[in-house]
């Protein structure tokens, strides 16, 4: 999904937008650094480890003939990407030949990973401290019920089973761009609320943990201290438990958000209370390019737009209600129809077809997965017809003129108005006129002049 | 779309429980308007989810196929290993609502459930077999629902043994509870003193077919065939209806089923006759079959099966099992033909034991026992006769038929029912249609007065089996032209909406293109149907191609339809709504339709009945097979017009069993179709001013007058004319000969001109 890149870039784009201090403060962290170059596009990933041993500058001539002819573009966009999070720093000689060189800090951090691999401020907890560690299965089940849970929240805040530690007016700018509210009526999920549901977990994890960072300067956090330990974070091990009193006062702060998103689960034991990173953690600094962890589709699409959706999520019930009719609820079966009337409400909110279509299709049921097309034709057919029958209106803003004096002056006047193309109507029988709003003032000059 | 006129276009009307809706039924086409726009509506309210998550899921509720709702739906995956036998079993006990490829619905409903008891199935057994293959317990709601609806369908029995009229019962209490009731005591011979209840006790055999072979376990199955202990008592035969009457739902409410031990029947003579070898009925009319023989004896009910699959093989194989005599209700004239050529092409029965009685052709079989074809109108005529007719009429009158086979019941309304089953004395009745329309509340008649619906076959599975064409279906979209759009929205044209819709030159364009598509590059026969004559005759005017409609004589549309079987040159035939039902046009394949009645599902789904004798090689047509689509059903809609509204709602329906309908919204496409008609602007005003100078009556509905007795013909018509039996006063919802009085909110353009000075010139010849 493409809208997945954009986001993704721009929670690197804000690190790089960090002021110099605080981006050196950065990496300070070895761990930042490596995650750091897991983000880089492929070139930059290349140009960082050649350099890697090299102290002085490299001209950048000599950089240049490491990449074949065609790949100039990509080279500029690597480069261009390096110094913007300032792991290169371009110096320009007398001969206007400019060079690059590696962020020390960052160097000398990631040598340092490279050779004696780097050890987590906190060790796991022996196992004869912790009474019992859930299973794998148990921990993800937990992270996305978790993370559902929140997602439901923030979408309807009336849905959700238990309501999470954060503030409401927390929650209202994690809301904001996703939903919008006219006065007293319910909040309406806008366009990009619904592309951000129909996107991959990490994809939605990486938008709400950045609009979570952006907000922490009001909350009196440093923001690098949030991104430093949330990268960090992602270097902890899944399912391992780590002793609460590792962290700083504000990191202790900052996991309660955390396990609110899943992201890790809290225990307390008789003595100590410890902390299990889930996926959704250590997945944090997985490059988000490839995504390849799809989940399974669930939904099934009949030709008699009937919509059959294999869940027990009230979130996916949620969504699919968002577009069509919900029916029945069944424990681990969700029916739908898709009907004209969902569809323009729907389409009202924002929604386009082929959003509704694409999610369709890439949440098909592994049932009708293979089957092509995956979502009848009739149906897809018929959506994009009935979001094409609303575009036909066009509408101009424009004015209604009549009561003219004579029938001279209104003829003078269409013609007046034909001239300027801006006539929509006219009815010469009743002497009553449509003309485009743009041609207003002049039409009003000119009519004041027949007088 | 609609303009406002989004309502639903016939209110509806409850029927009321008047005996006295003295309508004669003279017209083949009298379609349920209310019924058709009931459907669904109920569904439409937002409001009404119904959230059952709590249901507690089985353990392994990934390998049983379905999920059960306390209202009574039932969702059921194709996909499960076990769908053949749940599908089976759901059938007998439930009514289909839509069958599409990997999910089906069922509702159980009080029908489905006096169906499945009526067939065998016992209360117990339904909730365990249920119980299996649900993926969650079942509701306890759903639990009650059946016992409440199955208590006491099923119970009672009336068989006519050794033409001894008995009412008999598993259970000696609901006999006694019958008894007590007046009219049945007065009605009961009793017999000189017997046991110490009186009732006669007998044994008869368990059910034969159960087919749910491994959903019971062995002791249930056991208990199915064990031989029953029953107990019975004889009533008077005079008094048979009156009996039923008192039995039915709201009286004592212990509707009888009706069973004809044909075999130890002695009195009535045999007919000898036999299914000819060739005569092989296929696996779902064995299936069907099964469910009418299922314990030796001959059970009434109904058979739904899909136009083309083969319902006449069905009513002739029963015929032939039972063995008597035989009386065969058909619709019109034409079918009866056909059905006496059915007759003679499956069985050996001998041609003079066959004979078919209508206005014009009224022959006698010979000898004691016979096959009688004739039409519901003929039996149920109330007017005068012919004295020839008198006399064929008294003698079906007198005689007690073995069968009484009745098709396309849906088409014939309860009260004609009520006459034709009155005025004959049969031992056992068949109904046969293609689409039982369900929301129809008629359908408790059909249910008390032929029997429970028997067997519904899937069409989605014949398709596959390629027992029927797979239809492509497409719902061309005809955007209307600037001037006929301007004149459709003006009020004084109220009227012509119609016509300014079917005639839109847009619409033309396309069917044109579509018969030069079709005839040129795949050599394919077409029909054209158009319920407005007005457009019907224009278009096959301008097309130059034949076209029969109600008043296109007998030997004209033989010679016609002979010479689209047969000749090279007449591939394309213009039908007004006289070819819905019933003519038989096996080589037809294209279906383009310009204009219909209003939203009918049962028109829609009877027309595409038309295309689905399956045609060519059988492996071809199967799954997979060389030809993916051989028939094509276009509906070709004028946008922004109310035919758009309608058109959803009369594809409901065929979508519901699996079908889909594509949208096609360029024809001719853009690059084309200059060479086709009203391609200038000027040809297509004139073909507007052409419409808008036909007078109201010439661009209406086609009136049709069908298939009556001859003599009292015009008389009755004339008493037709009450208006408070065409404004639904009576219960008559919609009929085609109507004056429009109970439709004038639908903005159809339908008026019957009473004056034969105003009617139509096409008409006059017959009213000379």
């Amino acid at each position: 999904m493409p809208q997945v890149r954009i986001i993704a870039k721009n929670f690197m784009d804000m690190v790089a937008s960090l002021p110099t201090m605080k981006l050196d403060k950065l990496y300070t962290n070895p761990f930042i650094c490596q995650a750091i170059l897991r983000s880089l596009p492929p070139l930059a990933k290349k140009y960082v480890l050649e350099m890697l041993y090299i102290d002085g500058p490299v001209s950048a001539k000599m950089l240049e003939e490491w990449v074949l002819t065609d790949g100039s573009s990509k080279h500029r966009v690597a480069v261009d990407r390096l110094i913007q999070l300032r792991i290169f720093s371009e110096t320009v000689d007398r001969k206007k030949e400019s060079s690059y060189k590696l962020n020390t800090t960052f160097q000398i951090n990631l040598r340092k990973h490279l050779t004696d691999r780097e050890v987590l401020p906190r060790e796991p907890m022996p196992p004869n401290i912790v009474a019992r560690l859930s299973s794998s299965e148990e921990l993800e089940a937990y992270a996305l019920g978790q993370w559902e849970c929140f997602l439901l929240q923030l979408i309807n805040s009336t849905q959700a089973e238990k309501p999470t530690n954060f503030s409401s007016s927390m929650m209202k700018i994690f809301q904001r761009g996703l939903l919008s509210q006219r006065d007293k009526e319910a909040p309406r999920l806008t366009e990009s609320g619904f592309q951000f549901l129909l996107m991959d977990t990490n994809a939605q994890l990486w938008y709400i943990i950045r609009e979570y960072i952006s907000n922490s300067e009001e909350r009196d956090i440093d923001s690098a201290d949030l991104i430093s330990f949330l990268l960090e974070l992602s270097f902890h091990i899944t399912g391992e438990a780590y002793n609460m009193n590792t962290l700083t006062e504000i990191e202790r702060h900052m996991i309660k958000d955390l396990a609110d998103l899943g992201l890790v689960k809290l225990q307390q034991g008789r003595k100590e209370s410890w902390f299990i990173p889930t996926k959704l953690a250590t997945n944090l600094s997985v490059s988000l390019t490839d995504s390849s962890s799809r989940k399974q589709g669930f939904v099934v699409v009949e030709t008699n737009f009937r919509m059959y959706a294999y869940s027990t999520s009230k979130l996916h019930c949620e969504i699919l209600r968002l577009f069509s009719r919900v029916e029945y609820q069944l424990p681990n079966l969700i029916v739908g129809a898709i009907t004209k009337e969902s569809l323009y409400n729907a389409f009202e909110n924002g929604i386009t077809a082929e959003q509704i279509i694409s999610f369709l299709q890439q949440n098909a049921h592994p049932r009708v997965a293979e089957r092509i097309p995956t979502v009848p034709e009739n149906v897809t057919d018929q959506i994009r017809l009935w979001e094409s029958d609303l575009n036909r209106v066009e509408m101009t803003p424009a004015h209604f003129y009549d009561e003219f004096p004579s029938r001279d002056v209104f003829e003078a006047a269409c013609d007046f108005a034909r001239e300027w193309s801006g006539l929509l109507w006219e009815d010469s029988k009743k002497m009553r006129m449509v003309v485009k709003a743009e041609i207003h003032m002049q039409m009003r000059e000119f009519l004041r002049g027949q007088k | 779309m609609g303009h406002g006129e989004k309502g639903r276009p016939y209110k509806k009307l409850k029927s009321s429980k008047d005996e006295h809706r003295s309508i004669a039924m003279e017209d083949e086409d009298v379609y349920f308007g209310e019924a058709e726009d009931d459907y669904r509506d109920d569904g439409d309210k937002e409001g009404k989810k119904r959230d059952f998550s709590k249901l507690e899921l089985k353990l392994d509720h990934a390998s049983r196929p379905l999920w059960a709702c306390a209202d009574g739906r039932i969702f059921l995956e194709t996909f499960s290993p076990l769908y053949k036998q749940a599908y089976d079993f759901l059938i007998a006990i439930a009514e289909p609502v839509c069958r599409p490829e990997s999910m089906h619905e069922y509702n159980l409903t009080p029908h489905s459930l006096y169906a499945a008891v009526s067939v065998g199935l016992e209360t117990e057994t339904i909730i365990a077999v249920l119980n299996k293959l649900s993926k969650t317990k079942l509701p306890q709601e759903m639990i009650d629902f059946i016992h409440a609806s199955t208590a006491n369908y099923g119970k009672v029995k009336l068989v006519l043994k050794k033409n001894r009229y008995l009412v008999e019962s598993p259970f000696p209490e609901v006999l006694k509870r019958l008894l007590k009731d007046e009219v049945i005591s007065r009605a009961r011979i009793t017999p000189e003193a017997h046991g110490n209840d009186g009732f006669t006790i007998s044994k008869t055999a368990g059910e034969i077919a159960t087919g749910h072979d491994g959903l019971l376990n062995e002791a249930e199955l056991a208990a199915a065939a064990e031989e029953k202990e029953t107990h019975a008592f004889e009533i008077d035969p005079s008094q048979v209806e009156n009996v039923k009457q008192r039995c039915l739902p709201n009286a004592l409410n212990y509707p009888m089923l009706e069973e004809y031990d044909f075999r130890n029947d002695t009195v009535n003579p045999d007919l000898d006759m036999e299914l000819k070898p060739h005569a092989q009925p296929r696996p779902y009319q064995e299936k069907s079959l099964s469910k009418m023989f299922g314990n030796g004896r001959a059970r009434s009910g109904i058979i739904v099966l899909p136009c083309g699959a083969g319902k006449s093989l069905v009513g002739v194989s029963a015929a032939c099992r039972i063995k008597k005599s035989c009386l065969c209700l058909a619709t019109n004239a034409v079918s009866v033909d056909q059905w006496a050529f059915q007759f003679q092409l499956w069985s050996t029965i001998r041609d003079e034991h066959i004979c078919r009685f209508t206005s014009d052709s009224k022959e006698r079989f010979q000898g004691n026992a016979g096959v009688v074809v004739t039409t519901y109108n003929m039996v149920a005529f109330g007017g005068k006769r012919s004295e020839e007719s008198e006399k064929i009429i008294e003698e079906i009158r007198n005689r007690e038929w073995g069968l009484l086979l009745m098709d396309e019941v849906h088409v014939v309304p309860a009260h004609m029912f009520r006459k034709v089953i009155s005025l004959t004395k049969s031992h056992c009745k068949l109904g046969l249609t293609a689409t039982l329309v369900r929301e129809d509340e008629r359908i408790t008649d059909l249910n008390f007065l032929i029997g429970p619906k028997l067997y519904e076959a899937n069409w989605l599975d014949l398709v596959k089996g390629g027992f029927i064409a797979n239809v492509q279906c497409a719902e061309v979209w005809c955007p209307m032209t600037k001037e006929f759009f301007a004149e459709y929205l003006k009020k004084e044209n109220s009227k012509k909406k119609q016509a300014l819709y079917v005639m839109n030159p847009n619409k033309f364009r396309a069917c044109e293109f579509l018969i030069r598509f079709h005839e040129q590059q795949r050599g394919d026969k077409i029909i054209v149907f158009a319920d407005n004559l007005f457009a019907l005759t224009e278009y096959a005017m301008k097309l130059r191609k034949p076209m029969i409609y109600g008043a296109t004589s007998h030997a004209e549309r033989t010679k016609i339809l002979q010479a689209f079987k047969t000749s090279k040159e007449v591939n394309t035939i213009f039908l007004s709504k006289v070819g819905d039902n019933s003519i038989d046009i096996p080589e037809a394949n294209v279906i383009i339709q310009i204009s219909s009645h209003a939203g009918s599902r049962r028109q829609e789904a009877q027309r595409l009945g038309r295309i689905l004798r399956a045609k060519g090689k059988h492996q071809d047509r199967m799954a997979g097979g060389k030809e993916e689509y051989n028939a094509f059903f276009y509906s070709l809609v004028s946008t922004d017009t109310q035919e758009m509204y309608y058109s959803t709602k009369r594809q409901q329906f065929l979508i519901d069993q699996g079908y889909s309908f594509k949208v096609i919204t360029s024809l001719p496409p853009p690059d084309s179709g200059a060479d086709l008609s009203y391609y200038h602007l000027d040809e297509q005003l004139s073909l507007l001013a052409k419409v808008l100078n036909a007078g109201d009556d010439a661009v209406g509905l086609e009136q049709l007058e069908e298939d009556a007795d001859d003599i009292a013909l015009h008389k009755a018509r004339r008493s037709m004319g009450s208006m408070s039996a065409m404004s639904g006063a009576k219960g008559m919802v919609y009929m085609e000969y109507s004056t429009g009085r109970n439709k004038l909110g639908q903005g159809q353009i339908k008026s019957k001109p009473k004056d034969p000075s105003k009617r139509h010139h096409l008409f006059k010849r017959r009213y000379g």
